[in-house]
């Protein structure tokens, strides 16, 4: 038995690292914060913010992938300036996340791309509807296996005539 | 005796019994009269609906009058043991099964063809002209909820709790015949030209074919004690 | 009983089955890696698509767990060996079990990817039938006391359930053609080479680990009549018939 649950541990050990990889990897590559956190705590470095663009704001050249517009929060409303590729999903009134950094001398967001939004739930129970259940039915069937061939082993009462 | 000399004993068995006690078509007949009322009540119907909605309601009356027309159709060879007569006869299950499947065919049909004017008279239909082609459906249709269901029958009859597992067993096997037959009958009931629905008595064919050989092959498996 | 009274291929699996298992669990790992950090995201839908290396290989397994099935019952109603039947046993379960979560993914898929939990298409029908079948089977399998009429009937279930299968998709497409619009469609993924290798990945590990998750099945059923039958609680010796080669 001792074999069996060091196996499984081995195995939730590397299974936990995966998970701890992809949680910061999602913290550090695709988590967004509001505009708010920008204007209270301003950062250094890439950022990503979610926010809505707010009707009325959006100027520039699209086609040259240069734009203007303000990104609303619940609380707070950023400017930001993009400029790289030209955006095909860039329109008012649209949910999204802008990448860039933060600019506090001039209060302006430099951003360099768009990223559409994420249903990091789907995702996440889908893997953990998906695996989990498959994992514990093994778990509990080669646990029940080791009982028996143990009960078998060591079974004085059931001698073979 | 030979093949066929077996499937006609059976056959002229099993319509004998019948004729004698009445209790499977006057069960079945009984049966699919209350379910045409309780969907008369559940939906309120002026003409465009009932057009829609018939054909869905014909068939699902047929298909659960069948279930108890199949599930009859071995329970009564408990009584006696006429079950294990049946299995130690000498020669091949295979005509047990077609004269069993002929049987339950002949039932199921024959109420069908009892309910259908009932159904158009109180659903108010119109189907003078294409009376044959519906006819065609059911046949085939039938012919393939007879061909699973007999085997199905068999397979239940030596169980417990076997009025529940034959429908449970039976329904989700028999998803494309009742597609096929809806679909068609509903394409015959709006006057569509037959081309349109010509499909679906291709697909009904097909699954009495298939079915036939396999319940045919798998009833041996069944009876073979 | 000493332990030589086991049936020898079971002994055998005993003996190799750790290989599956760690080869399932080395794939399936690189799969997650590659599939959850190193591969790019999908053009068209983000990040959800990462959801395919989930639900495309549960939905595969569970196929090729019921083709198990099929063949282990053809081999059962041709052999008649006790053990084949239990293989069988452990394949249906298995099948549910697999067919179920393939489904529950494929809704979590859905619900971002066409704004729906469920549309009547050709693959799901066909699964949900597939899931009733395989329930009915152990439905079925619960209700006969004779074992050897049980894995008998049972076979014949599984056997005319597998026939019954494409005939299933078939109509469900035609009747879909008819009464829903295509503008939802599975068959909107194009995968590219980027996705390919977790999807393979994933894919080669699911079915490792369903072998796995058959072979210790298969002995948890074999080692519970066994016991059962040393016991005397088993009405007829059939699962031992074969127990002392």
């Amino acid at each position: 038995m001792t074999a069996f649950y060091l196996r499984w541990g081995v195995v939730l050990v590397i299974a936990m690292i995966i998970v701890g990889m992809t949680v910061r990897d999602y913290e550090q590559h695709l988590a967004s914060v509001s505009p708010a956190q920008i204007l209270d705590d301003p950062p250094h470095g890439d950022v990503r913010v979610q926010g809505l663009v707010k009707a009325g704001t959006l100027q520039g050249n699209l086609e040259e992938g240069f734009a203007t517009f303000a990104l609303g929060g619940d609380q707070a409303t950023l400017s930001v300036e993009y400029k790289g590729l030209p955006p095909e999903n860039l329109r008012e009134l649209k949910l999204l996340i802008v990448v860039g950094q933060w600019d506090p001398a001039s209060q302006v967001f430099r951003a360099r791309e768009l990223a559409l939004l994420t249903h990091y739930g789907f995702v996440v129970s889908a893997y953990l509807v998906g695996l989990l259940p498959l994992l514990l039915v093994l778990f509990f069937m080669g646990r029940k296996v080791s009982l028996l061939f143990e009960e078998i082993k060591q079974s004085k009462l059931y001698q073979s005539e | 005796m030979g093949f066929f000399k077996i499937m006609q004993w059976v056959v002229w068995k099993d319509l004998l019994t019948e004729w004698r006690s009445r209790e499977t078509m006057s069960s079945m007949f009984f049966f699919a009269l209350i379910v045409i009322l309780v969907f008369s009540f559940s939906f309120s119907m002026d003409q465009q609906a009932a057009q829609e909605l018939i054909a869905g309601i014909i068939w699902v009356a047929f298909a659960f009058t069948g279930m108890i027309g199949l599930g009859k159709s071995f329970a009564v060879e408990l009584q006696d043991d006429c079950l294990n007569y049946l299995q130690g006869c000498p020669g091949s299950k295979g005509a047990l099964y077609l004269g069993k499947v002929t049987a339950n065919f002949a039932f199921m049909f024959a109420v069908e063809v009892i309910l259908f004017p009932m159904f158009i008279v109180l659903f108010n239909l119109n189907v003078i002209e294409e009376f044959h082609i519906l006819l065609l459906i059911f046949l085939m249709a039938t012919m393939g909820l007879s061909a699973v269901g007999t085997l199905f029958s068999a397979l239940t009859v030596q169980i417990r709790a076997r009025e529940v597992m034959l429908p449970i067993l039976l329904l989700p096997l028999v998803v494309p015949v009742m597609i096929a037959a809806v679909e068609a009958t509903k394409g015959a009931l709006s006057g569509d030209s037959f081309a349109l629905y010509r499909q679906w008595l291709e697909l009904l064919a097909i699954f009495d074919a298939v079915f036939m050989v396999v319940s045919f092959w798998m009833f041996e498996f069944i009876m073979d004690e | 009983m000493n332990k030589t009274m086991i049936n020898r291929v079971i002994r055998k699996i005993q003996r190799y089955k750790g290989w599956f298992g760690g080869a399932a669990a080395l794939c399936m790992m690189a799969g997650l890696y590659v599939g959850l950090l190193a591969s790019p995201p999908d053009y068209y839908q983000g990040e959800v698509a990462r959801i395919m290396y989930v639900h495309v290989p549960l939905a595969h397994t569970s196929l090729l767990a019921y083709t198990v099935l099929f063949g282990g019952s053809i081999w059962y109603l041709w052999k008649r060996d006790p053990l084949v039947d239990n293989m069988c046993h452990a394949a249906a379960g298995l099948t549910a079990l697999f067919t179920l979560l393939a489904l529950l993914t494929g809704m979590i898929w859905g619900k971002p990817t066409w704004n729906a939990w469920w549309t009547w298409d050709a693959r799901l029908t066909s699964f949900i039938v597939l899931l009733l079948i395989t329930i009915g089977y152990l439905m079925l399998r619960t209700f006969i006391d004779d074992p050897e009429r049980e894995a008998r009937y049972a076979a014949v279930l599984a056997i005319v359930g597998f026939v019954d299968l494409p005939i299933v998709h078939f109509s469900v497409e035609w009747w879909r053609t008819l009464h829903q619009p295509q503008s939802i469609s599975m068959r909107g993924v194009s995968i590219s080479s980027g996705l390919l290798i977790p999807l393979m990945l994933m894919s080669v590990g699911m079915s490792l680990l369903f072998s796995y998750m058959l072979m210790v099945r298969t002995q948890m059923l074999y080692l519970v009549n066994l016991l059962d039958a040393k016991k005397g609680r088993l009405l007829s010796q059939f699962h031992l018939s074969k127990a002392e080669s």
